[in-house]
């Protein structure tokens, strides 16, 4: 601790990276690119038959192998990893904002929209995530626009949730009381001292959730719920490939390690972003 | 020192004792003593090293820090010793109480079984015998009921509760030194005034040495009969109490003296008010809160509240500097938070020049805006963390349209300079900065917006007593030159009296008395005033009684 | 008395919630695109099938008429009736649930020891070689998919090895064990991770307790205070993360049970949704929430039974 009478020297700046993020952005990155490139690295059609080539093992025509209708399996993996990508990046931010918006209001005003944020919220962690999902999915049918509507509505109650509990300390610290006596108007309050302060948490939890949303994704696409075949998506091919696994367990396998890649990237972010910010908490 | 002392071995010596954490030296070399029976204090503010030097004492530094030197008890090396003689000495002969008693009770288990604990470790007692004695202890640390409380939880027993439990808990197995580490900071005063008084028995009945660290001289003047003062690690002085007060020799002890509220006069404060239509006049005010039930959430509130002001009346006349004393809980915040309208008034108003601040609206609350700001309690928090504090002193100004935001901007180095702060600081972060630097950052945004009416709400009761000197006299030389009207809320009746006009005591939500301050602190009327002045652990007059000056 | 009382309160608040969930189980089914008759008479019924099923299932009704038939048959135990199976939900569920509640109860078994040993080396030694590995090891846990790791497992132990049987769900308990020990070891394998992260920050954060000084400075052993103080005090955080878990594993048991086919309340579930058996989505939707209550319920009064403080 420095001591009162002298003037702490300049702090260190507390942006240097952990290993993690390095990590991280090495995957992220990675996969990013071969997202975009995609099409040009892939040496074949992603959706080409080839009955000659069917279920053949991993080799230098096909370094994946093919699967049961001889479709190359490495070119499918990179054309399924823009749905996957797009899938981690759009099923996060709907909920992210609505209920970052609703946790921001429903913490500062308080009240009767508080009383019924909370009832909701009871309600929602009553079901099983998945099983809501699920079951929303269900009705609505089949597909990729119906699992995301039904994450949004399920998802944004968590974020709310957070971002509430963040509020509601923020609410009470001398900062934003000042704020009041000085008269800044409400919105001002909101977005330019409780926000900035709030919004560390919520990002790091958008970034874990980003992995359970892969994981979701991929594991409806499995259950036939999410991503329709012929579409390239990763759980549709490993439930494509479940049936052979015993011939050809190349069907299942990369696909499934792509899966853990992403999600490993994501995970390393949030680590990282999480180890930041308590360096820069301590600092 | 060089006075020659009784002959017999000291309980305890510390000698040549330095403790490193990390690349600095926390402790520098630092040695004393202490006799049997005796009670030493350690008085230092924070950063001097006290408290680490008692963790070393006890074994109980963190696993990175590094102690050389020499600390014996009764003729035994401490510092060379295995952790499992440590822990045969810990709690057996020495025992340690702490700053925050709340926190440092498991919450998990019964009072009586904590107390319990160590003496059925140490002295090979029975559980039953155990528990047994722990209620005897109970009722030795003057705690009501002890059959029944020591069946408690810590979270069932009030602040002074739970540190007479943490007493008891020391002193079971009997040790010959208790190190008492803040024991009382963080309690209101009257409760302070009866754990020393606790500690004062123990050491007269029990033949209990004490060493007592404390920030605060006065406490430690007290009770002690030898002190020992440390600045950044090292001592500075040490001596019998009444040599170091009356004939300090360093000048960090002078300063220390000098700044205590008791012994420190401000200038120019003592006007008499003028006799005119009070600028600010509580009427007949109630706060009070809902008791908050988390059944059907706010839905079914059925009626029950809590009267946190009751039926305050209260005038302040402009130029005036009015102080409010009170313990925690007496209602003093939430008085200065309906004034500035975050509390609302369930019965009575609040009028500023005749009109009723919460009947304000659009420009003429704005207006108010301007006259009342208000300076907060906490450094670090009343800063918002994430804005230079330039920015957070302009704020204000652009927000009311006074200036854009580039004037603005220079209006506020303008202000850091007022209130002392080089401009330097300017684009620093509030967490770069120092505690009381903080709290200069928080009057100088108060006085952007050139109020009429400041109130100040504890704004030193997290700072040194050093600071605490410094930004009173800051506080003081601001409120002249600009004429400002002053209301100042303080837990501490000494610094309320050396500053303020007149006094306005508050207990449990109801003034209990007002009056000068000059009169209240000499001849108070009621009892818990009388109680509180009484409990000021004082350093005494300025001019002691001759009988200790030598000839 | 305190624990009574607490249990009253919760009972009252969970009226409220089973009334909430009774409300969202029954707009399920009419958030179906298109005309439910039409949905639950299927895609070739005439035009008369479809009226009849209307006045049969009170569709003709208004939504709150229909909402309080429902609430009445629930009252009654009546949670539809099956079109697949032709049978009513409530037979159904029983005939299903057995296998998944023997799961849950395995996987919890399975998680909770090395979670309990892995946290504690962890915390040992904050930033250490054992905390650094078991960390990555965690992250890593946390990506894997489960569909993905049941296949792999069912492939490499089940059919390579034949260790393990890869279907079914057997009869007599050791058979279940058996039976059940690959879908388990995927979903726990997913679960100790969460576990084990909570376990440890909780351990961590009480290490450095101010109570654990002040028993340290009454001369407890570092055995003692880690028995007698920081576990106990750490273990109520990640008490509450194992009731969510178990909910969520509940919901997890869909996935696990579809890839070993285990005859349990998930296989139950997709192949309703498949079927588009409405009804039988509903009926378990219910009953997945009734449960993850109840769940919560039991964790709020262990952790009430263990720390005094929340008995206000």
């Amino acid at each position: 601790m420095a001591n009162a009478s002298t003037l702490p020297e300049a702090a260190p700046p507390v942006r240097g990276m952990t290993l993690s993020m390095m990590v991280a952005m090495a995957i992220l990155g990675g996969w990013l690119f071969l997202a975009l490139t995609g099409p040009l690295i892939a040496p074949h059609e992603p959706d080409a038959i080839d009955i000659m080539n069917m279920l053949s093992p991993p080799s230098a025509e096909h370094w994946f192998g093919t699967d049961q209708v001889g479709r190359d399996i490495f070119s499918r993996v990179l054309f399924a990893s823009r749905v996957d990508l797009f899938l981690c990046v759009i099923g996060v931010l709907p909920p992210l904002l609505i209920g970052t918006t609703i946790g921001l209001l429903s913490g500062y005003f308080g009240g009767v929209v508080d009383s019924l944020f909370m009832r909701v919220y009871d309600l929602t962690v009553a079901f099983p995530f998945f099983v809501l999902v699920l079951a929303i999915v269900g009705v609505l049918g089949p597909g990729l626009v119906n699992f995301i509507i039904a994450l949004t509505l399920v998802g944004w109650v968590s974020y709310a949730r957070l971002v509430r509990a963040e509020v509601l300390t923020i609410r009470e610290s001398e900062y934003i009381q000042a704020a009041k006596c000085l008269g800044y108007p409400p919105v001002a309050i909101l977005t330019r001292h409780v926000l900035p302060n709030a919004i560390g948490p919520i990002i790091a939890y958008a970034v874990s959730d980003a992995v359970l949303v892969m994981l979701a994704g991929a594991s409806f696409g499995f259950l036939g719920m999410g991503a329709q075949p012929p579409l390239a998506e990763w759980g549709v091919m490993i439930a494509d490939g479940q049936a052979f696994v015993q011939q050809a367990w190349w069907i299942c396998l990369f696909p499934g390690l792509a899966a853990i890649s992403l999600g490993l990237g994501f995970a390393f972010l949030g680590d990282g972003l999480g180890q930041m910010q308590r360096r820069q908490a301590t600092a | 020192m060089s006075r020659t002392e009784d002959v017999t071995r000291p309980l305890l010596e510390v000698e040549n004792l330095t403790v490193g954490l990390g690349e600095f030296d926390a402790v520098k070399a630092v040695s004393f003593h202490l006799q049997p029976g005796e009670i030493l204090g350690i008085v230092g503010e924070s950063g001097s090293g006290k408290s680490v030097t008692c963790r070393a004492a006890m074994g109980l530094l963190p696993g990175a820090a590094r102690a050389s030197g020499r600390v014996t008890l009764e003729g035994r090396d401490l510092l060379t010793l295995g952790e499992a003689d440590w822990c045969a000495i810990r709690g057996r002969d020495i025992g340690m109480i702490f700053q925050n008693p709340a926190s440092h009770l498991d919450p998990l288990r019964r009072i009586g079984k904590q107390i319990a604990a160590p003496m059925v470790r140490h002295l090979g007692i029975g559980r039953r015998e155990g528990m047994r004695r722990a209620i005897q202890l109970l009722d030795d640390v003057g705690i009501r009921e002890p059959e029944k409380r020591a069946r408690s939880y810590p979270h069932e027993f009030s602040g002074g509760m739970k540190q007479r439990a943490m007493i008891a808990a020391a002193i079971g197995c009997g040790p010959k030194l208790l190190i008492a580490d803040e024991p009382t900071t963080a309690l209101d005063v009257t409760v302070q005034a009866r754990i020393l008084g606790l500690l004062k028995d123990l050491n007269r009945e029990r033949g209990l040495a004490i060493i007592l660290i404390s920030h605060d001289l006065g406490v430690v003047a007290d009770i002690c009969s030898r002190v020992v003062v440390m600045r950044h690690g090292e001592v500075v002085e040490q001596g019998p109490i009444d040599d170091v007060i009356n004939r300090p020799q360093h000048p960090y002890t002078r300063l220390l003296i000098d700044s205590q509220p008791s012994r420190k006069t401000y200038p120019g404060t003592k006007t008499e008010p003028e006799q005119a239509a009070p600028l600010l006049s509580v009427e007949k005010l109630s706060v009070s809160f809902p008791v908050r039930r988390d059944l059907i959430g706010g839905l079914a509130s059925n009626g029950e509240s809590f009267l946190a002001l009751d039926g305050i009346d209260l005038q302040i006349a402009a130029g005036e500097t009015v102080g409010i004393v009170g313990e925690s809980g007496s209602g003093k915040s939430t008085l200065a938070r309906a004034i500035i309208r975050q509390n609302r008034p369930s019965e009575g108003a609040i009028r500023l020049d005749g009109q009723d601040v919460h009947a304000l609206g659009g420009d003429a609350l704005t207006g108010f805006r301007r006259r009342v700001q208000m300076v907060f309690q906490n450094p670090y928090d009343s800063l918002n963390p994430r804005m230079t504090i330039a920015e957070a002193v302009a704020e204000p100004i652009w927000r009311h349209g006074l200036a854009d935001r580039r004037t603005a901007q220079m209006q506020a180095n303008e202000l850091l300079e007022m209130v002392e702060l080089p401009r330097a600081l300017g684009d620093r972060m509030p967490r770069q900065l120092s505690g009381g630097q903080c709290q200069r950052v928080g009057l100088a945004r108060a006085l952007a917006l050139k109020p009429q009416l400041l109130i100040a709400d504890e704004i030193t009761s997290a700072l040194d007593v050093t600071t605490q000197a410094q930004i009173l006299e800051l506080l003081l030389r601001l409120q002249r030159e600009r004429a400002l009207t002053l209301l100042y809320i303080s837990h501490d009746l000494s610094v309320v009296s050396g500053i303020c006009q007149r006094v306005y005591v508050f207990k449990g939500g109801r003034i209990v008395e007002n009056g000068s301050a000059r009169q209240v602190l000499s001849a108070p009327q009621d009892p818990y005033t009388q109680e509180l002045v009484r409990s000021l652990a004082q350093l005494g007059p300025v001019n002691p009684a001759p009988v200790f000056l030598p000839v | 008395m305190a624990l009574l009382q607490l249990i009253a309160r919760r009972l009252i608040q969970l009226a409220g919630v089973l009334l909430g969930i009774s409300i969202v189980t029954f707009l399920l089914l009419h958030m179906a695109p298109g005309d439910p008759a039409r949905l639950l008479a299927g895609d070739r019924a005439s035009a008369e099938t479809i009226a009849v099923i209307r006045s049969q299932y009170g569709l003709d009704l208004p939504l709150w008429r229909q909402f309080l038939t429902y609430l009445m048959n629930l009252f009654a135990g009546d949670i539809g009736q099956s079109l697949r199976f032709q049978r009513p939900v409530s037979q159904l569920i029983q005939q299903f649930m057995w296998p998944t509640l023997f799961l849950t109860v395995y996987v919890v078994c399975l998680a909770v020891p090395p979670t309990v040993a892995l946290a504690i080396m962890s915390a040992r030694k904050p930033g250490g070689t054992a905390d650094q590995v078991i960390r990555l090891i965690g992250i890593a846990g946390l990506t894997i998919p489960v569909f993905w790791l049941g296949i792999m497992m069912s492939r490499l132990f089940g059919v390579s090895l034949g260790w393990f049987p890869v279907s079914g769900y057997g009869v007599g308990i050791s058979e279940h064990l058996h039976h059940l020990f690959l879908p388990a070891l995927s979903t726990a394998i997913w679960l100790v991770p969460v576990l084990t992260q909570s376990l440890r920050a909780a351990l961590i954060e009480k290490t450095t307790a101010d109570f654990v000084t002040a028993a340290r400075a009454q001369g407890a052993s570092e055995r003692e205070i880690f028995w007698r103080t920081i576990l106990p005090n750490a273990v109520l955080p990640t008490l509450n993360l194992l009731g969510v878990m178990v909910a969520f594993m509940i919901g997890g048991a869909i996935i696990v049970e579809t890839i070993y086919a285990v005859p349990g309340l998930g296989t139950l579930m997709i192949g309703a949704l498949l079927g588009r058996d409405y009804y039988v989505v509903q009926g378990l939707t219910l009953v997945f929430a009734m449960s993850t209550v109840l769940v919560t319920l039991a964790v709020d009064l262990l952790t009430a039974f263990i720390d005094p403080r929340v008995r206000l």
